[in-house]
């Protein structure tokens, strides 16, 4: 006979109580990071280090708010954000969906290609680039640094989507040929739909992605009003001087949007999950 | 037998047309460049001092390279490791249903949606020897006698480096193999436990087997993403202390724009090619034999 | 007001004035390429002047982060479309007028008015020249000195009135002032892998009569052994080689290092984050020598060949050399003007104020060297072998003036 003792609360609870410990510990860098946006610059260097500040100042977010016009950097950081999650995701649903359907070596050199073409550091992409969209005129515009930073993530979104696309049942596309529908339709009415999870997945992390851009707007974009948010930051780190506690505010209140929008898509991908992605 | 509808074939080409378009010409700026003498004086024409090979050649024989390409090579295999195989295990136990899975899941996205040099400036702070919090933590529960130099002694600074950077990238390599995850039909599950199989044993052979075409293509894309990573180390440690945390890409922007020597950081920059052409290969090797399956 | 207003600003009271008259012409641009973030810096009081002064050029400002004026710059040169007026930091400016992408000064110097060049300092002066001829103009100047913490002193029974004036003085008072227990370190200085552990280390190496080209020399280790030995005492923290000016600065704020080796620039901060009674002082001698040197940093305005608007660019220049804005370059940014005839008076921070001024004259320039880039990286390896113990002091040294001979060979200092 095995003796158990009735499970208790914790035994019962112990995955989300070692769950959330986890995520806490694990996110501790980004407390330490809001935390040192409450504090002097001073504090954020003391020894030993201070886990509450003791004297918080809103001084940093006010600044960041007020003076640096935090929103208008969003704003920005959106706008080019946006159309690079949609060329990105359409270029590569169907770059995915033919590299999963053809069988050639043509597929291999094409990925191949692709993913040596993200290899180069953006810094030294950066004057080339700029060389680039000089020579046709778009330098300081924002599809320029929407076209330049569809590349970035693009590679990412076919290594990733071909082999999902793979997993897309044959039969049923041949089915749908059977019933006279063109390679086109059978695309966009069966295959898509059905790959509706990852593709929202490769959205919102290229969306991330995006948001996150710097190098090629920084590049591009000499006028103040078009920089997103990852330029301005840079606005407070001065030839000898920085201010890192406006830093960390600027950096809270950037990350927060972006945040809430993933904690958002979640419910959408439990409810993809729920639903069966490929009944 | 599979189709062969023309519509493919444009489709194939599009998304590479457009990035051998807007990549192809600057990577061939950038071989051309590393094939001639480039300086301030002469950035501005195209026609330079043709040098052949001599800038690999002095790239070869310059003992900071060498150090610099195995600290390459160090921190992306401890990247790829890191990040997927801990990736991996966090996704596996988010698919447990419990109070708030999800949203935690979601939550953890935050330490990948930072901007780079504001994680590489707050780990710095948090490895500082005297003012940092890891060290307080380490020696508050009694598990240092003294303060570990994470970021000024040359041997830790590339393990600090790369717990950081595996903390940056860690909850994208999740997320991609939690979405692979849910491909997985439950019947596959139920059948192996009812034949016995226990939680590992049902990992290694359901789990694994299909998640494996996604684990080799975040393992591609890992690679690559560290391969480039520049924000990061450049933040937390100059490539200091000594060289032991300066990867290809800073080791070539600082040839570029710190020596001004461009056809210089030009060649360092192709090394990285050497790397990931190898990748590729293996990659595209590697999915091709599973196709075959 | 933000920078944005400031343009609005003076756009309109150009408009305004180019109205008057009737056969104005309009103004031409001059585009400006900055890297001062600070909206209190004195470019901006300077650019509002320029405007209300005179009608025919306006100036359109672009602030590039510091870090990347010279990428910015350098993609601009290459695409040929290079700003008419930009700002350098003092050890690059020799790499491009040694190229040729500076537009040549002297003339415009010697016929104007307004600029005096004898009356700089002769740091800036070096700096401003390659092989005779001159080719960019300091905007503003700074070096370093030591800056003490006085509650400290009192507290260790030291005198604040007699702070150390040679190197043994000094490392006694670190000796004193070090508290282990309470995590203060004596004395702190940068020594990050990059050019801000060569500006700090080169006034001890000229201090004890050492020179860049005779890195191999006794005088040389000495200097080097001078840090090393503090860090080895525990009387620097090991993290300085981790550390820029601006963390050191942090630490001496916080309470953490009783004495830092820093710079005026970071003076605004005092205004929100000191809670102590402190001090600047000169830079210690060393004992015998008494040789008085320090680094001189800065950033000089430049036009680069190719500009469309050079007249107007030099005319800028000249604006942004009146003496009014240093006042605010000062008392904003800890900027000192590059020039010995202009003092302020009644200035912020008095006695750190005097204290700068004099150390600016005995600050030497780095270089100026086409490839200062690439003498200072064996430098900054050599510093950080010594004090993280990998080498001796000699023997990095040695190393780094082995890789630096041939770079002089070609071309001296």
């Amino acid at each position: 006979m095995r003796h158990r003792a009735p499970p208790g609360w914790a035994a019962r609870h112990w995955p989300a109580l070692i769950a959330w410990a986890g995520v806490a510990i694990y996110l501790f860098p980004i407390y330490w990071m809001i935390v040192s946006g409450f504090k002097t610059q001073a504090e954020i260097f003391a020894d030993p280090p201070t886990l509450i500040p003791h004297d918080p100042t809103l001084e940093a977010f006010h600044y960041v708010l007020v003076r640096e016009n935090i929103l208008r950097y969003l704003r920005n950081s959106v706008m080019i954000a946006l159309p690079v999650t949609v060329i990105t995701v359409c270029l590569a649903a169907i770059g995915a969906y033919a590299m999963s359907r053809l069988r050639t070596r043509l597929v291999d050199a094409a990925l191949i290609a692709v993913l040596l073409l993200q290899v180069f550091p953006e810094a030294l992409l950066a004057t080339p680039v700029f060389i680039i969209f000089k020579s046709i005129g778009l330098v300081n515009t924002i599809p320029a640094v929407v076209l330049a930073t569809s590349t970035r993530s693009l590679a990412f979104a076919l290594v990733i989507l071909r082999p999902m696309f793979r997993q897309v049942p044959i039969e049923l596309e041949e089915a749908s040929r059977v019933d006279g529908c063109t390679t086109l339709q059978t695309f966009l009415q069966i295959v898509v739909p059905l790959m509706r999870v990852p593709l929202m997945v490769v959205a919102a992390i290229t969306f991330a992605q995006a948001y996150g851009q710097f190098v090629y707007p920084l590049t591009l974009l000499s006028s103040h009003e078009l920089q997103p948010g990852t330029v301005g930051i840079y606005g407070f780190i001065g030839a000898e001087v920085s201010d890192w506690h406006r830093v960390m505010a600027f950096a809270s209140l950037f990350v927060l949007p972006i945040l809430a929008l993933f904690l958002l898509l979640q419910n959408k991908i439990v409810s993809g999950i729920t639903a069966g992605a490929l009944k | 037998m599979s189709e062969r509808s023309p519509l493919l074939y444009v489709f194939l080409l599009v998304p590479v047309g457009y990035l051998v378009s807007l990549i192809g010409f600057p990577i061939l700026y950038n071989l051309v460049m590393s094939l001639q003498e480039v300086n301030l004086g002469n950035i501005d024409t195209l026609w330079r001092p043709f040098l052949g090979l001599q800038n690999y050649r002095d790239a070869l024989a310059d003992p900071t390279f060498r150090k610099v390409f195995v600290n390459t090579l160090v921190f992306v295999s401890a990247n790829v490791i890191g990040q997927v195989g801990i990736g991996c295990l966090v996704a596996v136990a988010f698919t447990r249903d419990f109070a708030g899975a999800h949203f935690l899941r979601g939550l953890l996205l935050a330490a990948w949606l930072l901007p780079a040099l504001v994680v590489g400036t707050v780990w710095k702070w948090l490895f500082a020897t005297q003012s940092g919090v890891i060290n307080y933590f380490l020696a508050s529960l009694g598990l240092i006698a003294s303060p570990v130099h994470w970021l000024s002694d040359p041997s830790m600074a590339m393990t600090a480096l790369n717990i950081a950077h595996i903390w940056f990238g860690m909850p994208f390599s999740m997320i991609l193999i939690a979405a692979a995850l849910t491909s997985i039909p439950d019947e596959l599950y139920e059948a192996a436990a009812l034949d016995g199989a226990g939680v590992l044993a049902r990992f290694r052979f359901v789990t694994l087997p299909a998640i494996s075409p996604a684990l080799l293509a975040v393992a591609c894309l890992v690679t690559i993403s560290s391969l480039r990573a520049f924000d990061v180390i450049f933040a937390m440690t100059h490539g200091g202390p000594l060289d032991s945390t300066n990867v290809l890409p800073l080791f070539s922007y600082q040839a570029s724009f710190q020596d001004f020597d461009f056809g210089h950081g030009a060649a360092i920059g192709m090394f990285a090619f050497v790397i990931v052409f190898a990748v590729a290969l293996l990659y595209v090797r590697l999915a091709y034999r599973e196709q075959e399956l | 007001m933000r920078r944005r207003d400031f343009l609005l600003h003076g756009a309109a009271a150009g408009a305004a004035l180019a109205n008057a008259p009737a056969f104005a012409q309009a103004p031409k641009t001059v585009s400006l390429w900055h890297i001062y973030n600070n909206d209190s810096d004195m470019i901006h009081l300077g650019i509002r002047k320029f405007h209300e002064a005179q009608t025919d050029y306006r100036i359109e400002q672009r602030l590039v982060p510091y870090v990347q004026i010279n990428p910015e710059l350098i993609r601009a040169i290459a695409t040929g479309s290079p700003p008419d007026l930009v700002t350098i930091n003092d050890p690059d400016l020799a790499s491009y007028s040694s190229q040729g992408q500076f537009t040549d000064l002297t003339d415009r110097v010697a016929a104007s008015k307004v600029i005096d060049v004898n009356k700089y300092f002769k740091g800036p002066q070096t700096s401003d020249r390659w092989k005779g001829r001159q080719y960019s103009v300091a905007r503003e100047v700074n070096t370093l000195s030591l800056y003490y913490n006085v509650d400290m002193f009192r507290a260790k029974g030291l005198d604040p009135d007699k702070p150390p004036t040679t190197w043994s003085e000094l490392a006694a008072a670190a000796e004193k002032l070090a508290d282990p227990a309470k995590g203060v370190y004596g004395l702190g200085f940068a020594a990050q892998q990059s050019e801000q552990s060569t500006f700090q280390w080169l006034p001890w190496l000229w201090q004890a009569g050492g020179s860049i080209d005779k890195l191999d020399q006794p005088e040389a280790a000495e200097a080097l052994g001078f840090w090393a030995d503090l860090v080895q005492r525990k009387l620097t923290s090991r993290d300085v080689i981790n550390q820029p000016q601006g963390d050191v600065m942090s630490a001496f704020l916080a309470g953490n290092s009783a004495m830092v080796v820093n710079g005026p620039w970071e003076l605004p901060r005092f205004r929100r984050e000191v809670k102590f009674e402190w001090r600047v002082t000169l830079l210690p001698v060393k004992d015998g020598r008494n040789i008085r040197a320090s680094s001189l940093g800065g950033f000089h305005f430049a036009i680069p060949k190719g500009a469309k608007e050079v007249d107007g660019a030099f005319r800028v220049i000249e604006a942004m050399s009146d003496p009014a804005l240093f006042r605010e370059g000062w008392s904003a940014s800890g900027l000192l003007a590059p020039r010995s005839d202009i003092e302020i008076a009644d200035p912020a921070w008095p006695q750190a104020y005097a204290v700068f001024r004099e150390q600016m004259k005995t600050a030497i320039q780095r270089g100026p060297h086409p490839q200062w880039s690439q003498l200072s990286r064996p430098i900054q390896t050599a510093i950080q072998e010594a004090l993280t113990g990998t080498k001796p002091a000699a023997q990095a040294l040695k190393e780094a003036a082995a890789k630096i001979q041939p770079i002089l060979a070609r071309t001296p200092l």
